[in-house]
C-alpha cells in the first residue's frame, strides 16, 4: 500500500495469484525430484513442460512435476530452465 | 395549515446547476441507467418544441432533434419519494413571522429565486401539494377547506399520484379531471382499480387531514451517573451500567429508533478518563444485547470510577424486514458484514477479490490477480 504525500487517496496495487515460490529441491540425474523442501518424494504423479512467450524478452521454459510427498501432501514443483532454479506453485 | 414548497423539475434544475446556459435551450433529464428510456423533467424551451416529461427517448429525439440530454446529478441525493417538494406545519412559524403569508414568503426566500419555488397551503397535505403545483414561480396559494372541492375539481388527473396503468385506464374511461374521479362512487373505484385507485380517489376528495411528521435529525443522547465515592467493584459498576442503559433507552428522544453505536466513558479517580465504544451488528432496542455489547468492557477499567457515562452515538430508524427475502440476499448481507468486520479488525487492504485476467494461460500466475477491496 502506497500513499502519495499530500493526497488523501491511497493507491493499492493488485497482486498475482499463485505466484511461484522458491523451493529447495534435490533431483536425480534425469531431473525428477527426490526431495522437496527436505521432504522425500513418494511418487511423481505427472510431468509436463510449459514453453511460452519465446517471442518476448522474458521467455518461459519450465519443467513441471506433480509429486506426492512422504507426508501425504500433494505438491507441484517446476524447474525454470532459464534461471535453473526450482519453485513450488499452487493452481498449476 | 400544511404548507408545501415545490420546485418543479427539481432533478433537472439540480443537474443544470453545472451548465446553466442549457436552461434556455431544449434540454431534458436523461433516463437513469438501467431504467426504462423515459425522459425526466424538461426545460420550458423543450416543452415549447413539443417534448413532454415522461416521453419515450426515441419519440422525444424525433420530435426535437436538437434536444440536449442532461445526466442526473448524482451528488444531489434526495429521497426519491419527495423529490423537489417539502411539507411543513405552519402553525409553529405563523406567529414567528407574523402570519401565514409572511411565513411562506420567508420559506420561498430561503429556497432562493434561482430554483423558481412555489408554495401552497391547505388543511390537507394533498391539497397543499396541488396548490403548490398550480401556483406560479414565487407565488403563494392558500386553499381553505370550504373551497377545497371547487379548487381540486378542475385540476388535471396527473396531479394525483397513482400507477401510470391506472391513470391510463381512467383516461380511457374519460376521467381526466380530479373532480371527475372524486365524483365516482368509492366502492366502484376500489372494485375497478384496486387499492391504488381507491387511494387516488381519496386524494381526489382532498386526502386525509393527517399531520406532517417531521424528519428527526440524529442526536446524541447521553446519561451519566456520578458516584459519591470512587467505585472499583466490577459488580457495582455493572449494576450502574445496567441502570444507565435502562434510563437511556427509556428517553423520549430515543423512542422509535434503534441503537447502532454506543459509547461508555468514565471519569477516573486521579483525574484520568476512559472510553470504549461498540458498534452493533444489527441496530437494536434489546437491553440485553446492548448490555452484552459494552458490559464486558467494564473489566478493562484501569482505576476506580467517579462518574460513568453512556451515550447513544448513532441511532437509526430501524430496518424494514422483508416478507420474502430475495434469493441470496441474506447470504450477500452476511458476507458484506463479515468482510466489514475483517476489514475493521485487520485494516485496509486485507480483503481482496480474485479477478480472472487470462484464465486460458498456460502460466498459472498470469491467470488471475487479487485486487484489494475496501468498498
Amino acid at each position: 500500500m502506497v500513499a502519495y504525500p499530500g493526497d488523501t487517496r491511497v493507491v493499492r496495487t493488485a497482486g498475482r495469484l499463485n505466484e511461484p515460490r522458491p523451493a529447495l529441491v534435490e533431483a536425480r540425474v534425469d531431473g525428477t525430484p527426490v526431495r522437496v523442501n527436505r521432504l522425500p518424494v513418494e511418487l511423481v504423479r505427472e510431468e509436463w513442460r510449459v514453453v511460452d512467450r519465446w517471442w518476448t524478452e522474458e521467455p518461459v521454459a519450465r519443467r513441471y512435476f506433480e509429486v506426492v510427498l512422504q507426508s501425504g501432501e500433494n505438491a507441484v514443483v517446476f524447474r525454470d530452465e532459464t534461471c535453473r532454479c526450482w519453485f513450488t506453485q499452487r493452481g498449476a | 395549515m400544511i404548507a408545501c414548497l415545490l420546485i418543479p423539475g427539481f432533478e433537472l434544475r439540480a443537474a443544470l446547476r453545472k451548465q446553466p446556459r442549457l436552461a434556455l435551450r431544449p434540454a431534458a433529464l436523461s433516463p437513469a441507467a438501467g431504467t426504462e428510456a423515459l425522459l425526466g423533467p424538461v426545460t420550458a424551451e423543450a416543452e415549447r418544441l413539443g417534448v413532454r416529461p415522461g416521453m419515450r427517448l426515441g419519440e422525444a429525439l424525433a420530435t426535437c432533434p436538437e434536444l440536449v440530454l442532461v445526466e442526473q446529478d448524482s451528488g444531489f441525493a434526495v429521497d426519491p419519494s419527495g423529490v423537489g417538494s417539502v411539507y411543513f406545519e405552519t402553525r409553529g412559524v405563523e406567529r414567528l413571522y407574523g402570519g401565514l403569508e409572511p411565513a411562506l414568503r420567508r420559506a420561498l426566500a430561503a429556497v432562493g429565486t434561482a430554483w423558481d419555488p412555489r408554495a401552497g397551503a391547505a388543511q390537507r397535505r394533498f391539497a397543499a401539494l396541488a396548490a403548490a403545483n398550480v401556483a406560479r414561480p414565487g407565488q403563494i396559494l392558500v386553499v381553505s377547506d370550504e373551497r377545497l372541492q371547487d379548487f381540486l375539481a378542475p385540476l388535471p388527473l396527473e396531479l394525483v399520484p397513482m400507477e401510470p396503468r391506472r391513470r391510463a385506464e381512467l383516461h380511457e374511461l374519460g376521467v381526466k379531471r380530479v373532480g371527475q374521479l372524486a365524483g365516482l362512487p368509492g366502492s366502484a373505484v376500489a372494485e375497478r382499480l384496486g387499492p391504488d385507485g381507491r387511494r387516488a380517489w381519496g386524494l381526489a376528495r382532498g386526502g386525509k387531514a393527517a399531520r406532517v411528521r417531521g424528519r428527526r435529525p440524529p442526536a446524541e443522547i447521553v446519561e451519566a451517573l456520578e458516584f459519591p465515592e470512587a467505585i472499583g467493584n466490577e459488580l457495582t459498576l455493572r449494576r450502574a451500567f445496567g441502570a444507565l442503559v435502562e434510563t437511556l433507552m427509556a428517553r423520549p428522544e430515543r423512542s422509535g429508533r434503534f441503537v447502532r453505536k454506543l459509547a461508555l466513558s468514565a471519569r477516573l479517580v486521579g483525574g484520568g478518563s476512559w472510553r470504549r465504544s461498540a458498534t452493533l451488528r444489527d441496530p437494536t432496542t434489546e437491553l440485553a444485547r446492548i448490555k452484552a455489547a459494552l458490559g464486558s468492557k467494564l473489566a478493562d477499567l484501569p482505576a476506580p470510577v467517579l462518574e460513568l457515562r453512556l451515550e447513544l452515538v448513532e441511532l437509526t430508524d430501524g430496518q424494514q424486514l422483508e416478507l420474502l427475502p430475495a434469493a441470496g440476499g441474506e447470504l450477500d448481507v452476511r458476507l458484506r458484514e463479515g468482510l466489514r468486520q475483517v476489514r475493521a479488525s485487520t485494516g485496509s487492504g486485507s480483503v481482496n477479490q480474485v479477478v480472472e485476467v487470462a484464465p486460458w494461460s498456460r502460466i498459472p500466475e498470469t491467470r488471475a490477480l487479487f485486487v484489494p477491496r475496501d468498498d
